[in-house]
């Protein structure tokens, strides 16, 4: 097991820095002006033009600048931002846990949800229930994430005035302790619901899929001889045999999952890094751009893993076979 | 039916303007101290610093912790702030500003008229506005720690508009003085001569500002704090708005017809219009160097084909009106309207088309040329998409088949400057406080290939020497420079102007002194100085 995961980061490395390099590359063949984008719709004299090039070494050559970007990476240095004056580790530290935050909670309700709406939608007797289930899920799946959240905001925030229309807190806050975390939460409480919708939707469907395949299998019709209750069948032998596929499916999904909190965050001006990669785009802050690339491969990576784990968890046959003989 | 909806939004919107007024009694209620004031913006980039960005939120911002020599009034008259007074030599050559005593910067340290004097001589060369007075300026001097002098080289009346609090903040010596000012920290956490002093700033999120104790402007701020929060989606501002979560906005266009049905509905907060505004022109940029764009009747003839008034209905909801000529009416002083747009250009696509045909374009099989309309279409423009396909389509009527090219800001940048490789570039331009700043640089001679100045390839040295007259003579001769400046714009038209929009803000009813605070004009914004809880 410990080699099979060794060996996983061990391509995940190669694959990080092919990452950078692409990503670099992209961003040299785009125009780009960051110096504009500083100053806005007027002209940049050209003093102001020559200090800043010169201070974040914009006119430099290509291959110095990447060489010298990887470097520093591999020094745990992940460069300077232009547009935040800042170290670009720093800001990643301060906005991942905040991103982390929303997509885990959004993804870990929608995992429960979808599953469970998934298993009922295939075991239940009846077809009506069924496709009640199915038609929901897929007008949540056919609903843009932007559209859900501007829907919650108009009804939870504009006309029954129950929750804050966007932010992750107030600026100026007098709560302590369960207060201010009970504060807090109501900011969350909108986000978390779109972002919940989006995965429930995709969760449910497979699952579904998933659990009706398992229905077929021998084992099931052995165990329906056997006398075991149809409460037993499905928590002992459907649900652990089903679940297998979906969370291969939910783990190499987690990268679409951060995309997803890109429009999110923006939607409800949630300072993630979501938002941070639309302002960095929007300021051509290459530093950053990349740093917030570097996280999320890392982020699927790690991810990655702990599927690997769930997987020998879940199923003995995987642990036994990975096991050194 | 959606015309008929939009119509009424303006009316309802004109009706709202003029009802809005607060009373008698509301105005003689006695200020009093406490309070915080939340104002929304869009987000906040690389500096604070006015001197080196001209982008909105900056801008917004810099009301709330910078003060200028002066400021503009509602009627767009200058307003004293730092100097109580200011005079100009006969020959128009010195300008003399007396500075009020004893004054202090947000941090305690003394301020004197060699802050002022280095604020000209340290920031000028990165300042996109002074800039273009610098080479003019013969010396600064400061024979006083109250006095300010200015010696120009020749006269030039539209220099003393790049002294106001928009142009020229008033920047510490002690701070930025030995420093590289481009990437001083104090861009971000700036000290300065305004209502409130910089506390903290929370990326993503916002920025703090408390009463500063040193305000020149006493009693005033009324209120303790103000805080500028981060919301860039503009329908989530309006949200936050109607919420109650912010107290002030400047709404995006579209947006301005629904807070005016929301004030009305909920009492919560008024919307007012900034009427000298700075002109925000949408305008066209036409590449004179194509072979079929390179006579001034097929130019002419391209505006005669655009319908103005539906660009200002439809796409700005009514809050745009159809531009008169090149010098924006917002300069009620300097602009003639003997050049008149709506009357020598007026829309009307038959005699467009007949103008192409005198121009050697007639139709063949239905086509007279082709070319590519570009535009930026950022998320800040509501404009660009809908305004290019109306242009676009009066266009194709008379036979032009059009490409259009919709591409993120800096792709476009790209494009339009720096390759000059466009045919028609769509793009909205505020002409600031005076032509010199905002209107020359679309029109004027101009080889580089720096953004957001003139990419057209037209290049005549008359109308240049015009322009350098028009900024130079004493103010009430102007108007007759600008008057030919305007004509040989009309007669060889190698930059279109569309339409002028209009300029709102939405200000919460729980502060007393609303008229006070919005006594502001052009790129001004609510200093929050003003206002007090009621």
């Amino acid at each position: 097991m410990v080699r099979h995961i060794a060996g996983h980061a061990a391509q995940a490395l190669l694959l990080l820095v092919g990452v950078v390099i692409a990503i670099f590359c992209l961003l040299q063949l785009i125009p780009g002006d960051p110096v504009q984008a500083m100053v806005g719709d007027m002209p940049v004299p050209p003093a102001l033009r020559a200090a800043l090039e010169q201070r974040f070494h914009l006119n430099e050559p290509f291959l110095d600048r990447l060489f010298g970007y990887l470097s520093n990476v591999v020094h745990g240095d992940l460069g300077y931002s232009m547009n935040y004056r800042r170290p670009v580790i720093d800001i990643l530290a301060e906005r991942f846990p905040r991103t982390l935050l929303l997509a885990g909670a959004g993804y870990g309700f929608g995992i429960l949800i979808g599953i469970a709406i998934g298993i009922h939608s295939a075991v239940t007797p009846h077809r009506s229930v069924d496709r009640g289930w199915s038609g929901l899920v897929l007008i949540g799946y056919a609903m843009p994430t932007f559209w859900v959240g501007q829907l919650l905001v108009i009804v939870f925030s504009i006309q029954l005035g129950w929750l804050p229309t966007q932010g992750m807190g107030p600026m100026i806050s007098r709560a302590e302790g369960v207060d201010w975390l009970l504060e807090r939460a109501t900011y969350l409480v909108l986000p978390v619901a779109t972002y919940t919708i989006l995965e429930t939707t995709r969760v449910a469907r497979f699952m579904r899929a998933s659990v009706a395949e398992t229905l077929e299998q021998g084992y099931i019709v052995t165990a329906r001889q056997k006398g075991l209750s149809r409460h037993e069948i499905i928590r002992g032998h459907v649900v652990r045999n089903s679940i297998l596929p979906v969370i291969t499916v939910m783990g190499y999904s987690f990268g679409t999952a951060m995309g997803g909190a890109v429009l999110l965050e923006t939607v409800f001006s949630y300072p993630g890094v979501g938002s941070l990669m639309v302002e960095a785009v929007r300021a051509r802050d290459t530093q950053v751009i990349v740093g917030v690339v570097i996280l999320i491969a890392c982020s699927v990576v790690v991810m990655n893993i702990v599927v690997d784990l769930l997987y020998a968890w879940l199923d003995p046959r995987i642990r036994v076979a990975a096991a050194p003989r | 039916m959606s015309g008929i909806v939009k119509w009424c939004v303006a009316a309802a919107s004109i009706l709202a303007l003029f009802g809005v007024d607060a009373g008698p009694a509301a105005a003689q209620a006695a200020p009093k101290r406490g309070g915080t004031a939340i104002v929304g913006v869009s987000v906040a980039g690389a500096t604070l610093n006015t001197q080196l960005t001209s982008a909105v939120t900056p801008l917004i911002i810099a009301d709330l912790w910078a003060s200028g020599l002066y400021k503009y009034d509602k009627t767009g008259a200058k307003k004293p702030q730092i100097a109580s007074s200011w005079d100009i030599s006969e020959d128009g050559k010195v300008y003399t500003f007396h500075l009020r005593p004893n004054l202090k910067w947000s941090d305690g340290h003394p301020f004197s008229s060699e802050d002022v004097a280095f604020t000209l001589k340290s920031f000028g060369q990165y300042n996109t506005y002074l800039v273009k007075v610098l080479p003019n300026i013969d010396r600064v001097e400061t024979p006083d720690a109250n006095t300010f002098v200015v010696r120009l080289k020749e006269p030039q009346s539209a220099a003393l508009e790049g002294f106001d609090k928009e142009v020229f903040p008033l920047m510490p010596k002690h701070v930025y003085d030995g420093t590289d000012i481009p990437t001083n920290p104090a861009n971000r956490a700036p000290v300065g001569m305004g209502p409130y002093k910089f506390v903290k700033w929370e990326e993503g999120r916002g920025i703090t500002f408390t009463r500063n104790e040193h305000y020149w402007d006493q009693p005033r701020p009324y209120l303790d704090s103000v805080v500028a929060v981060f919301i860039p989606n503009v329908q989530q501002q309006q949200n936050a708005l109607y919420r109650g979560e912010i107290d002030v906005l400047r709404p995006a266009l579209p947006q301005v017809g629904r807070a005016i049905e929301q004030a009305k509905a909920k009492h919560a907060f008024d919307v007012r219009e900034i009427k000298v505004n700075a002109a925000e022109r949408l305008s066209l940029d036409i590449n004179i160097t194509r072979d079929m764009l390179a006579k001034p009747l097929v130019r002419q003839a391209l505006l005669v084909a655009i319908d103005r008034e539906r660009i200002s209905k439809d796409v700005y909801q009514g809050l745009a009106f159809p531009a008169m000529n090149a010098i924006p009416e917002q300069f009620t002083m300097l602009t003639d309207p003997s050049v008149d747009y709506n009357k020598q250009f007026a829309f009307d696509p038959v005699r467009a088309g007949k103008m192409l045909d005198e121009a050697g374009f007639a139709l063949k099989d239905g086509k007279r040329f082709s070319l590519d309309l570009t535009a930026a279409v950022n998320a800040d423009a509501f404009y660009a998409e809908p305004a290019a396909q109306l242009i676009a389509a009066n266009w194709r009527a008379i036979g032009i088949e059009v490409k259009l090219s919709l591409l993120e800001g800096q792709l476009w940048t790209n494009k339009v400057f720096k390759e000059r490789n466009f045919d028609v570039s769509m793009v909205s331009l505020t002409a600031r406080t005076d032509p010199l700043f905002g209107v020359d640089r679309s029109f004027l001679c101009n080889t580089s290939n720096v953004p957001y100045v003139n990419p057209t390839g037209y290049c005549n040295p008359e109308l240049d020497a015009i322009a350098a007259k028009a900024a130079a003579v004493p103010t009430p001769e102007r108007r007759q420079w600008y008057k030919q400046y305007e004509e040989i714009v009309a007669r060889d038209m190698p930059h279109l102007t569309l339409t002028n929009a209009r300029k709102f803000f939405a200000i919460s009813s729980r502060f007393g002194g609303i008229d006070e605070e919005l006594d502001l004009a052009f790129n001004g914004n609510p200093s929050m100085s003003n206002v007090w809880v009621k």
